[in-house]
């Protein structure tokens, strides 16, 4: 009975709440515009933003030592995460027979293990990181605490319904997985997808100045 | 004459309840056998599902006997080998692990977690003598708050789901029901499985980042024998005093203890036998009970027990007159080290004699 609200009803509901809260922010961002660039154009924004796109994958090399933790951290969880969330058999499933009426090829279940390995290991370093840096620490607010909370009890119900045998362990995942998506517009989870822009910005900004984003 | 005739009619009686007793057991057998003769071989070992056949449809109590004592059979026509079909010495690990390891496990949880309600109400929480001095110096850097943190999120996370597989069917099943219990414990497992190498992974990360300060220094014992804790104020030590010393030790072999013996139940097929599986299990749920006690005084100390001793492990500093209280010793080496860009304090210069290292 539960079952079906959270992956019915509520499951809908969620769906709604998050691509028209993401598109909502999406056109927010699009029609703040830009200021004009009275800059004398060194070179084309428009390869410094999609430059910035890619460099901006690994830190400067200034700056190797001191990113190495959440750099390694952050790849182990951005990675593990996706491809759990794409791969995993019982997703693939899901996705097949509620989202896009097709499936894939899904890990095996040891492939499946290692990337939440990975992934639950990357998400307590990053917060770890969070709660004792001190900058971080300043520069942290209950948005940031929530939503790795969030994501992380998503993850960890998940990994309680590994069995597959109990309805209502599936259930409280699905909750959570409901609770995330509508969270995630309104929240700093939103950065999956605004750092799209925010490099593209960045990387036109320099780019159109002659230097290397 | 009427006693004559209660013989006959006893006999009579006695006559007609053999006839039929034995027509009974003959018309069962014939039943189990399938045949009226009793003399076809059974239905099960015409099936050749019951192994050996070396007796026929007689009594096989020598095979049955041998499967108890845990002897192999080779099952001609199956894929599993020669298996052993009963394995005797699971009994004896499932009544140690039922009995003694659940019951001295659990109370020396409960004895650790009374000592230190116990230490609480007597000496209350142990504060900064001096008061703060308002100047911090550096005592965990980075790595060392962040694998200490990684490491003790996942044993939180590995205690609490490792009680509740050992424990719960005792102290949760009879609240909640077998069949939520069920549901409770498949998840426990689940997530014990998964995160369990995780943990091992930063048990290693977080045992070599500490090793070097938790090497016994000449001055340990002196620590001992001048009070410890019940000493006001505390006596002096180096960067770890020797109960913290002892913790890394202990958390150093029951930790690779727990590790080892968790990596062979998680991937059994390490395992050559199920005894080592049992073995492994006795051992990991043995290793984790202490470890779990002793954890628990850890972690009183080192958040309500002891003013002061928490943001060392959260900011990294801890103040000048905790240091100098506490860790004499270490403080009066960190202050004068020309490396630190922290001002020593008079005081603490002029404080204990330090024991050569």
């Amino acid at each position: 009975m539960f079952l079906d609200f959270v992956e019915g009803p509520l499951w809908v509901v969620a769906c709604v709440v998050f691509i028209a809260g993401a598109l909502w922010r999406i056109v927010g961002i699009v029609r703040f515009g830009r200021r004009p660039d009275i800059s004398i154009p060194r070179a084309s924004a428009l390869v410094g933003a999609i430059k910035g796109q890619f460099l901006h994958f690994v830190p400067h090399g200034g700056f190797s030592f001191r990113t190495r933790y959440h750099l390694i951290a952050g790849y182990m969880f951005h990675l593990g995460l996706f491809v759990l969330l794409v791969y995993a058999a019982p997703h693939v499933l899901f996705l097949k027979e509620n989202v896009v009426g097709f499936d894939w090829v899904a890990l095996p279940r040891w492939g499946f293990i290692l990337s939440a390995e990975f992934a639950f290991a990357g998400l307590i370093l990053l917060w770890i990181r969070r709660i004792s840096d001190p900058v971080m620490i300043k520069i942290s607010d209950w948005d940031d605490h929530v939503a790795s909370w969030l994501t992380f009890i998503t993850m960890l119900t998940g990994c309680l319904a590994l069995q597959e045998s109990h309805d209502s362990l599936r259930a409280i995942h699905m909750l959570f997985v409901d609770l995330w998506l509508i969270y995630f517009p309104f929240s700093r989870l939103m950065h999956a997808v605004t750092f799209v822009f925010s490099r593209g910005y960045t990387g036109a900004f320099f780019g159109r100045r002659g230097v290397v984003p | 004459m009427v006693e004559s005739m209660d013989k006959r009619l006893t006999f009579k009686r006695l006559a007609c309840g053999a006839f039929v007793s034995v027509l009974l057991v003959w018309v069962l057998s014939a039943g189990l056998t399938g045949s009226f003769d009793l003399q076809n071989e059974a239905y099960a070992q015409t099936g050749g599902a019951v192994p050996g056949k070396t007796l026929g449809n007689k009594s096989d109590a020598d095979i049955w006997r041998q499967m108890r004592q845990g002897q192999s059979f080779n099952l001609s026509g199956t894929a599993i080998g020669t298996p052993v079909l009963i394995q005797s010495p699971g009994e004896e690990w499932r009544s140690l692990r039922n009995g003694p390891l659940s019951y001295w496990g659990g109370l020396l949880m409960l004895v650790s977690l009374i000592a230190c309600i116990g230490f609480f109400l007597v000496y209350g929480r142990i504060k900064i003598e001096g008061g703060r001095s308002g100047k911090n110096i550096p005592r965990f850097s980075q790595a060392e708050r962040w694998s200490h943190w990684f490491a003790a999120s996942l044993f939180i996370l590995l205690s609490v789901t490792g009680l509740f597989v050992m424990f719960g069917r005792y102290a949760i099943s009879p609240i909640i029901g077998k069949e939520a219990w069920a549901v409770v414990a498949s998840a426990c497992l689940e997530a014990h499985n998964l995160l369990g190498p995780l943990f091992v992974v930063a048990l290693v990360i977080l045992l070599i980042i500490y090793m070097k300060d938790n090497v016994w220094q000449k001055g340990d014992l002196s620590w001992v024998f001048k009070g410890a804790f019940f000493s006001d104020p505390p006596p002096p030590s180096w960067k770890y005093n020797l109960a913290e010393k002892s913790w890394y030790w202990l958390l150093f072999f029951a930790g690779l203890a727990i590790s080892g013996s968790g990596l062979v139940l998680d991937f059994p097929w390490i395992a050559e036998r199920v005894q080592q599986l049992q073995l492994a299990h006795l051992i990991h749920g043995g290793a984790a009970v202490v470890l779990i006690a002793a954890s628990l005084g850890h972690i009183y100390l080192g958040t309500i027990g002891v003013e002061g001793a928490l943001e060392g492990m959260t900011q990294g500093t801890v103040d000048e007159n905790w240091a100098d209280e506490h860790h004499g010793w270490w403080a009066k080496q960190v202050m004068g080290s020309t490396e630190t860009d922290i001002d020593g304090s008079e005081q603490v210069a002029a404080r204990d004699e330090m024991p050569a290292e």
